[in-house]
């Protein structure tokens, strides 16, 4: 089919879709604004389609022209229909949640002061794509910075609710601090390399740092940096021992914002992960004790992640916990990169497409829930199965997805993290990383059992808006699709054509 | 620059720095800081970035801190100080701070390319150097993408401000 949309029109078009709903705010005559949700859901979910239309930019830019600092490949143009697709989805939860946010937010009439709470996740989209092209640091800092700022009013909306306010200044400072710690090391490494561009630097890191190059001797330097880039990345996936700051956060949000956070916020700072580590693990000089410090962040990361969720009782805590336990797993295909970097890259974007569709679907039909349960505990969930058994299911699928159960798009990405581990021979991660698992079937199975073995306290049945049924329903197949038959998302991955990699 | 000097201001800016943070009182905290920009302008000037330093008065001395003491004022901020610190945080964060320092000393001792003074600039004949032309041109010609995104940044950040700072809606 001929290409003949430039692939940066899509994060223009999310712009002026953010700007229209800006307007439509400010001049709409009707109090209700659930309509600009309505719209902005089907022009993003009709952008993905166009993003299959879309042309690379030229080969060779000229010096001096903006691809320098934007580069479409197939993990960027995946990780930005994730970032569209996902933002649609978190629209419908604002739908669904807009009932409790009017609740908290200055407003006499429902749906007055809402407005904002959908036009800001459309432009933190446009920086979530931004971030997924982005190949120069500069770049990459400015849409990791515009999607952070929106995080922070995002997670700060509900005023006059004290938690949330709590989660805004908590996320604000430490976020704050973590761009600080981005910023410093990459002032290192720009001092060593001279250059701000990826490619560039790793050209100039390479060569300085062969026998005999300028840079010999520096090595100490170039540790600094990385590591400091490394600490401030772990803020953002929210890896231990940076991950102070989750369980508040996530428990005190708006819970769609919640789930922006798990799954955008995450997705963003592991492309960017993957980016800058595929320039430190090309220097043969720092590559062993990167490698150590990721496998040791990995270990940390899928302990403290999977023991701390145990006890949980509140949903929302749980799945905080679970998100850390969730980039643990990540963090192994990451320590895998240097020797399996095909494998290992391939793993981390399928595990995050599935970690999007099973925290989304999980996280819907958490807020339907928890709306008319009043309270978003294991408890307000007990007898879910007899209250509604359509959510029950779902809710069911989406948890043993997230446990790793045969068939789902959670084992498939779990397989793939464990194929490139084994492939790079990090058997002590494996070893972590399965304890994880068993650790994980405990707590995410108590929510299980509670939806279908405990009486419940209330019975009245719980009632879903057709919006809401018809993704949750989505999810729920793309879930099973992506588990049994993952070849169209793993042919878009790699150039080369997969067949069957998970009958191997 | 003459190495005195770089200490100097050097000296000054951490000190008031730190200033900022140990005051009790709100707005001496803020003219700890006003004086900590004025060095960061000084040092700015010491190594021949004269747009950078002017910017630095004007935008950062000037404006933001004007803004600062209006919302101090406004906000009449009493409760800081009487707020009883949490000696446990303090020394945690007091340890990890030293820890970062002793890295730092540890890494800046081991960096051989430090010991050398910077290469002088070669400017083409007949050029002098012209920080705000080169400042403009890398702004608006190489770097135009990020620039821009900094302005829808800016965008969602007023956003942001009032949507949290917006009163009750009649």
């Amino acid at each position: 089919m001929q290409q003949i949309i430039p692939a940066i029109t899509l994060e223009i078009a999310v712009l002026v879709l953010g700007l229209l709903m800006l307007f439509a705010e400010a001049f709409s005559t009707r109090a209700d604004r659930s309509h600009m949700a309505r719209y902005a859901i089907a022009v993003l979910l009709a952008l993905v389609g166009f993003s299959f239309f879309t042309t690379p930019p030229p080969a060779n830019p000229a010096a001096g022209s903006m691809w320098n600092f934007y580069a479409v490949d197939a993990t960027a143009m995946l990780f930005k229909r994730i970032a569209l697709a996902t933002t649609a989805i978190v629209l419908v939860m604002a739908l669904e949640y807009r009932s409790v946010l009017a609740k908290f937010i200055p407003g006499t009439e429902e749906g007055r002061g809402t407005g904002e709470f959908y036009c800001l996740p459309v432009f933190i989209c446009a920086g979530l794509m931004f971030m997924a092209s982005a190949v120069d640091f500069i770049l990459i800092f400015v849409a990791l910075e515009l999607v952070t700022i929106g995080f922070y009013v995002l997670v700060a909306y509900m005023r006059k609710h004290e938690q949330s306010l709590e989660a805004g200044v908590k996320y604000l400072i430490l976020g704050a601090l973590s761009t600080g710690f981005l910023v410093y090391g990459v002032t290192w490494i720009f001092g060593l390399s001279g250059h701000t561009h990826l490619d560039k630097v790793k050209a100039a890191l390479v060569a300085g740092f062969a026998a005999g190059g300028p840079l010999v001797g520096n090595e100490h330097a170039l540790l600094f940096g990385i590591m400091l880039v490394l600490v401030a990345l772990g803020f953002k996936i929210a890896a231990a021992p940076f991950q102070l700051w989750v369980p508040d956060v996530y428990q005190g949000a708006p819970t769609p914002v919640t789930a922006f956070l798990s799954v955008g916020s995450k997705a963003a700072g592991f492309i960017v992960l993957v980016r800058v580590l595929e320039v430190f693990l090309a220097i043969p000089a720092v590559r062993g004790k990167v490698v150590a410090a990721l496998v040791l962040l990995a270990i940390l990361t899928l302990l403290y992640g999977n023991l701390t969720a145990m006890p949980q009782d509140n949903l929302k805590r749980l799945f905080a916990y679970s998100s850390i336990a969730h980039a643990g797993y990540l963090l192994i295909a990451c320590a895998a990169l240097s020797a399996d970097p095909a494998g290992a890259k391939e793993a981390i974007s399928f595990y995050l497409a599935g970690y999007l569709v099973m925290t989304l679907l999980s996280f819907l039909v958490l807020i339907t829930v928890a709306r008319q349960s009043r309270g978003d505990d294991i408890r307000h969930f007990a007898g879910l199965g007899k209250r509604n058994p359509f959510l029950a299911f779902a809710m069911t699928v989406a948890i043993a997805s997230l446990a790793g159960i045969p068939l789902t798009a959670g084992f498939l990405g779990k397989f793939l993290v464990f194929k490139s581990a084994v492939a790079a021979g990090q058997y002590a991660l494996i070893g972590v990383g399965i304890l994880g698992v068993g650790a994980g079937f405990y707590y995410y199975f108590k929510v299980i059992a509670a939806m279908y073995w405990d009486e419940p306290t209330d019975r009245t049945p719980i009632t879903v808006g057709p919006l809401t049924r018809l993704f949750v329903g989505g999810l729920v197949a793309l879930v099973f699709v992506l588990g049994i038959w993952p070849a169209p998302i793993l042919n878009q991955l790699s150039e080369r054509p997969i067949t069957a990699v998970a009958h191997k | 620059m003459n190495p005195i000097l770089f200490y100097l201001f050097s000296i000054l800016m951490l000190g008031f720095g730190i200033a900022v943070v140990a005051n009790r009182n709100p707005v001496a905290s803020a003219m700890s800081l006003v004086v900590s920009f004025f060095c960061l302008a000084a040092l700015y000037v010491g190594l021949d970035a004269y747009f950078l330093a002017s910017i630095q008065v004007v935008v950062y001395a000037g404006a933001v801190m004007v803004l600062f003491l209006f919302i101090i004022m406004l906000l009449d901020l009493k409760a800081e100080q009487r707020r009883k610190f949490n000696k446990l945080a303090i020394g945690g964060g007091a340890l990890v701070a030293l820890a970062f320092a002793a890295q730092l000393v540890g890494v800046l001792g081991s960096h051989p390319r430090g010991d050398k003074p910077f290469p002088e600039l070669k400017l083409p004949v007949g050029e002098s150097l012209n920080d705000l032309q080169h400042v403009g041109e890398t702004l608006f010609s190489l770097h135009t993408l990020p620039f821009q995104v900094i302005g829808v940044l800016i965008l969602v950040a007023t956003i942001g401000v009032i949507v949290i700072s917006k009163r009750e809606l009649k």
